[in-house]
């Protein structure tokens, strides 16, 4: 593992533990202000859930101040590049909005356009027919057979609602 | 009873009863197949349907649809390490890695045989046993579930992989996510922050896709390629198919940890899943060949998460009380064609009853063998290049994250577990004891407060009940053995 990729598994591999710490922190001292029944487990799993945080974060603490491969590092790690890990991690939340504000066949659409160029798929013309096949499968899927309408987001609805008031 | 079971089967081969089990299958198959859709999903959506069938018909079609959508959830489950179904998640431990390693027909060869296996020998434990097993099931008290969740919780501590302490805390954030919303026993809204979202409590659904979908698709794009490192396909589907019968052991004690799970209300399939697995990892002769394509590990929890469905339609058909969501929708199709779950289901309607149970014998096979057909095709999937297969996915995960409840504040719930999945996967967090604090955390403490009032708040309740205290046993021998085992072997060291 490179310098600058260890460095960032160190800086995650905290934050992930006080983030959890902080968390379970929180589920107990919020558990507090419930009736004694209900605040019972909260509080144990709370309380426990916090100290293994805090002992996660302290092995680490003592692990990379020794020095060394981190313990619990997966194999995942090494493939990957700052690049690929943004397009990785950005991407569904991406899809997530774009689906909010103009609905899934957009979203469809535009995720099956754009991610394969952005992952280095080298044959563009494949990909016109391939995002309007994904959102034809999509649409006969879901909405056809399975009789799940898929959301028209913010933008659809304010369309629908204009063209029945209209109408 | 051999005038019974011709009487069923007599009943079950009539062929238009053979094309509702057929068309349940293919549609079983096929919504396993999508992750966030289960069997479940389409049972409530194919009810209006049967209100015009005959009652056999009508059972039929739905409960094939039961069956095939556990043969279907560990297609995903093997292939791309995101599992159709939740109850096939554990499947993916394993399975997935033999996907990897180009062996893909292997691993559906192993889950098509022991699926199958196991379904038949939970369809017979359902046709002899339903009514003594059904009388034992009522021992099962509040106090005994809350052992077998201590229990369940337990093992995920024990044997999870990756780092104990990580497993832990992995479980403890399971147990917490599960006290969001309105307590049903305590009658307690907690953690809503106002949100009618938040009271409700987060779905299971969302949270599964988010875990091992959105987390498999974003090492999926960082890492480029193809899901079969090689680029091409090894092994054959009848390897897989003989190898289930080289772990007999696997196949028929996971068998019976499922077909034990599903006699328990609301513990259901997913949870005997995972408990199969842990036990397959526990009691193997090579526990460290788990996790990196072990046959057994796709053994035992398909073996499992498949006798589980038939029996637990026992405590639903002779008392009324449903062991899973399938197992109730079954329940609402019996009451709505004018039928009372009870003996006299058994004694007024016996070519109806038999006729079920021969049914779903003959729906287990005609599963596995269009499973067996379709594997090829299927297999295929893991030499397709990444690029493409990413946003097909991300596009049907989330999909059917916003289908089960139809709600997209689901799709943002399955994103944000996704990626949390994704870090916490890289930093040795294990995901499964996420999902057991999950499921297990509502039975736990709703079991816990139940005992309670039964008891009075007497806590002795928990060991004056000798299932309970047998369990809590197993707990204390589980969690102490590694310490005694370590004890022993120093002992035997020195005295050598």
């Amino acid at each position: 593992m490179i310098v600058e990729a260890l460095r960032r598994y160190w800086r995650e591999e905290f934050v992930l533990a006080g983030c959890l710490a902080v968390l379970f922190a929180a589920v107990a001292i919020l558990a507090q202000g419930f009736p004694r029944d209900a605040r019972l487990f909260p509080t144990v799993v709370g309380t426990a859930g916090a100290l293994l945080s805090v002992t996660a974060f302290a092995i680490a603490f003592r692990a990379r101040r020794r020095g060394g491969p981190p313990p619990d590092a997966t194999a995942e790690e090494a493939a990957e590049t700052p690049r690929r890990l943004g397009l990785a991690v950005l991407s569904p939340p991406l899809f997530g909005l774009v689906l909010w504000i103009f609905g899934f066949y957009v979203a469809s659409f535009l995720a099956a356009l754009v991610m394969p160029p952005l992952m280095g798929y080298p044959q563009r013309r494949v990909l016109l027919p391939f995002a309007v096949v994904t959102v034809v499968a999509t649409a006969l899927l879901f909405p056809v057979a399975l009789d799940v309408s898929l959301p028209h987001g913010l933008i659809g609805d304010w369309l629908i609602d204009r063209f029945y008031a209209e109408g | 009873m051999v005038d019974n079971l011709i009487l069923g089967f007599g009943a079950a081969l009539h062929w238009s009863h053979l094309l509702f089990i057929l068309l349940g299958t293919v549609i079983g198959l096929w919504v396993g197949v999508l992750p966030g859709l289960g069997a479940p999903v389409a049972m409530a959506i194919l009810i209006p349907f049967t209100f015009s069938m005959d009652p056999l018909s009508a059972l039929l079609l739905l409960a094939s649809v039961s069956v095939a959508g556990a043969y279907g959830g560990s297609v995903t489950s093997i292939l791309l390490n995101m599992p159709g179904e939740a109850s096939a998640a554990a499947t993916a431990y394993d399975g997935y890695p033999m996907s990897q390693q180009g062996k893909a027909k292997v691993a559906m060869g192993l889950s098509a045989s022991a699926s199958m296996v196991a379904a038949i020998i939970g369809v017979l434990i359902l046709m002899f046993a339903a009514e003594p097993v059904a009388h034992a099931a009522l021992a099962f008290g509040p106090a005994e579930s809350f052992a077998l969740a201590i229990l369940g919780l337990t093992i995920v501590a024990v044997a999870s992989l990756g780092s104990t302490l990580k497993g832990l805390a992995m479980g403890c954030l399971g147990l917490s996510i599960s006290f969001i919303g309105l307590d049903a026993i305590l009658g307690t809204t907690r953690y809503a922050f106002g949100s009618l979202y938040l009271q409700d409590g987060i779905g299971f659904v969302p949270v599964m896709v988010g875990l091992f979908a959105i987390t498999e698709i974003i090492i999926l794009i960082t890492q480029g390629g193809t899901i079969a490192k090689g680029g091409r396909l090894e092994g054959s589907l009848w390897q897989g198919f003989r190898d289930t019968f080289r772990y007999p052991v696997s196949l028929l004690g996971s068998t019976a940890v499922g077909a034990f799970i599903g006699l328990i209300p609301g513990v259901g399939a997913t949870a005997a899943n995972f408990l199969a697995y842990s036990a397959a990892q526990k009691t193997s002769r090579h526990p460290e060949r788990f996790g990196k394509g072990a046959p057994e590990g796709v053994i035992a929890p398909e073996a499992s998460n498949n006798s589980c469905i038939p029996t637990s339609l026992i405590p639903a058909l002779t008392l009324g009380i449903p062991g899973g969501a399938t197992a109730a929708i079954l329940l609402v199709a019996v009451t709505i064609h004018g039928l009372r779950p009870g003996q006299m289901l058994f004694t007024s309607n016996p070519e109806l009853i038999w006729g079920f149970f021969a049914g779903l014998l003959v729906g287990a096979v005609i599963a596995a063998f269009l499973y067996l057909a379709m594997i090829p095709w299927f297999a295929l999937v893991t030499v397709v290049k990444v690029e493409l297969l990413a946003p097909l996915l991300l596009i049907v995960s989330l999909a059917g994250a916003y289908a089960n409840e139809r709600n997209i504040v689901d799709v943002f719930v399955a994103i944000f577990f996704g990626i949390f999945g994704y870090f916490a996967r890289r930093h040795g967090y294990p995901l499964i004891s996420l999902v057991i604090g999950l499921i297990l955390g509502k039975l736990a403490e709703g079991a816990f407060h139940q005992s309670l009032m039964i008891s009075g708040h007497d806590y002795a309740i928990f060991v004056m009940k000798p299932i309970a205290a047998a369990t809590f046993a197993v707990c204390l021998v589980l969690v102490l053995w590694p310490g005694v085992k370590k004890r022993i072997g120093k002992g035997g060291a020195e005295a050598t």
